[in-house]
């Protein structure tokens, strides 16, 4: 589906990826990586947005920078959170599905099929700028699979989304790669890529270090503490419920929020949503994990 | 061609609304509202029976309106306007983050720069053309209205025409610069205002020289500022005007196009 060779970009004397050679498999593959260690930019020259400064990159056996044709066949949902806030979400969708090529009628009703997707037809007509953190995420991916493409490339999806929507966007994201997409979907979380696939690249410091599957490295990662970052209606409540969790080191309280230290991250976000979807303990708006987890895994592992 | 205008007329139709309902439009808006304010009170002083303005018993309405459109409009307003729209196709979409929406559908970039310079041409039009005609309805006399209406459409013209070289020449210098306001704001004001007031062929490296040659006020004769027109004017032919401002818009746009082309564009994080 996608392959690099000897893939490199420097920015000035900065070097953003080092003679990275790596074949995507079709199916879902999870690229996952701390900040800073080169996932943006391997996303930005996969999806054809950065020129490589040596080396190739191949989508679909073509090569991507100079190549629009080729996103007739790519769907992307970037990271960054940026809008036309000022449109509605089916507008902003149907006008950005009319670039590929689609009548009026027919881009409408892909946008409509998109947004349904991603569980967001009814607030279709509101403007996004009135949308939520999660539905902001929501209709960047209605942008991105509207077209039906055949290759998916998702940039930290799940990022703000809360619980709920969290598994539902991993359940819409597995289904679609079982329906024969392929999906590249990055993240700093592993729990996150775990749920949605075995199949990794591990990046770091612009290189791939290791790539395969997610089990190997997986009881290396378990036995360091993972933070999480909950903002919910009541955190006392949701303190009070925790408390009682196994693996729950510590427990720390901001305004609005509280971030919680565990040893079982696993179960822990089995947990959490369940307490998201019964409402025991109030709304949970909004999960993150900080992203010096993975640093702090990968200073690990690099030490191993 | 046709995959290139398809895409183009997408892109001009996502920016157009974008672009009409954003706070630079409220900017144009008061810009374009302050010769209209001057006209109106050039009208309620005429009404309250002051006595207007005469040179050899006539009335300067037309004189005054013509002196309007080429201080205030095509000196001033047009080459705002292009310096603020056209250095901004790109960089807002690229500062705002939205360019990786646009860039990763399956339409030429340049299509993408030139749906984007159609619209930003729609839109300003769309407020300079009704200024210019409010303009024209309150200093010109009922009487003299359909007698000016021939000079009224080439002043409409010409202000297309002035929005369409300024917004393509800064269009390219908004795609190639760092800091296209500020280079266009010199060029605008600082380069076409020195070449103008230049003996011999400067200023013909300005648009404004094939532009004011369009201009089609007669100043009065006995006037300063038909001195100064004379002197700023070294009128080359309406062919040679029209012809250097398309072959301006065009070079610039494909330059820019060209230049859009092969640019990385790397949003900060």
């Amino acid at each position: 589906m996608i392959a690099a060779e000897h893939l490199s970009k420097w920015y000035g004397q900065v070097s953003g990826l080092n003679d990275v050679t790596v074949t995507v498999p079709p199916g879902i593959t999870g690229l996952l990586g701390p900040n800073g260690a080169g996932k943006s930019t391997f996303m930005k020259l996969v999806t054809g947005q950065l020129k490589p400064s040596k080396g190739t990159v191949k989508i679909l056996g073509e090569p991507i920078w100079g190549n629009p044709a080729l996103y007739h066949r790519i769907g992307f949902c970037p990271e960054q959170d940026s809008f036309y806030e000022r449109m509605t979400g089916l507008g902003w969708v149907t006008a950005l599905v009319s670039l590929n090529g689609l009548e009026p009628d027919a881009a409408s009703a892909a946008a409509k099929r998109a947004l349904e997707a991603v569980d967001l037809l009814d607030a279709a007509d509101k403007k996004i700028g009135a949308y939520s953190k999660g539905m902001r995420q929501r209709v960047k991916m209605a942008q991105a699979l509207a077209h039906d493409p055949q290759v998916l490339i998702l940039d930290e999806p799940l990022s703000g989304m809360d619980p709920l929507m969290r598994r539902r966007t991993i359940r819409l994201i597995r289904d679609w790669g079982r329906s024969g997409k392929s999906v590249l979907v990055s993240s700093h979380i592993l729990h996150e890529i775990e749920s949605m696939t075995s199949n990794i690249l591990l990046i770091n410091n612009g290189r791939i270090l290791a790539e395969g599957n997610v089990h190997q490295i997986r009881e290396l990662i378990d036995t360091h503490p993972h933070s999480v970052f909950i903002r919910a209606e009541d955190t006392k409540a949701l303190a009070r419920a925790l408390l009682v969790e196994d693996g729950v080191i510590s427990m720390r309280f901001e305004p609005g929020a509280m971030v919680v230290e565990t040893a079982r991250p696993d179960a822990f976000y089995a947990r959490l949503t369940d307490m998201a979807a019964s409402g025991e303990a109030g709304v949970i708006d909004e999960v993150t994990s900080p992203d010096d987890n993975l640093q702090a895994v990968f200073k690990y592992l690099v030490k191993q | 061609m046709k995959p290139f205008l398809r895409g183009a007329w997408r892109v001009f139709e996502l920016s157009l609304g974008e672009m009409l309902w954003s706070r630079r439009t409220i900017f144009l808006a008061l810009v374009v509202g302050c010769p209209v304010l001057v006209a109106a009170v050039y009208r309620i002083v005429d009404m309250l029976g002051v006595t207007p303005l005469k040179l050899n018993g006539q009335r300067m309405d037309t004189t005054v309106f013509g002196i309007m459109i080429w201080l205030l409009f095509l000196r001033f307003i047009v080459p705002v306007l292009g310096v603020f729209y056209g250095t901004s196709l790109i960089a807002d979409e690229v500062e705002d983050k939205t360019i990786t929406y646009l860039f990763t559908r399956p339409i030429r970039r340049s299509a993408v720069l030139f749906g984007k310079y159609i619209a930003y041409l729609v839109c300003t039009t769309l407020v300079v053309l009704p200024g210019v005609m409010l303009v024209y309805f309150l200093i010109v006399p009922f009487q003299q209205i359909g007698a000016g209406f021939t000079m009224l459409v080439t002043d409409l013209a010409l202000m297309a025409l002035g929005l369409a070289a300024y917004g393509g020449l800064f269009a390219l210098v908004g795609t190639i610069m760092k800091r296209p306001l500020v280079v266009g704001l010199v060029f605008a004001f600082g380069w076409e205002q020195f070449a103008l007031i230049m003996p011999g062929y400067v200023r013909r490296f300005t648009l404004m020289y094939y532009i004011q040659s369009l201009v089609p006020h007669a100043m009065p004769a006995e006037s300063v500022t038909s001195l100064l027109q004379a002197f700023f004017t070294d009128n080359p032919s309406t062919l040679t005007s029209l012809v250097s401002l398309a072959g301006a818009i065009v070079v610039s746009l494909a330059l820019a196009g060209r230049v859009v082309e092969r640019r990385e564009y790397v949003l900060e994080q």
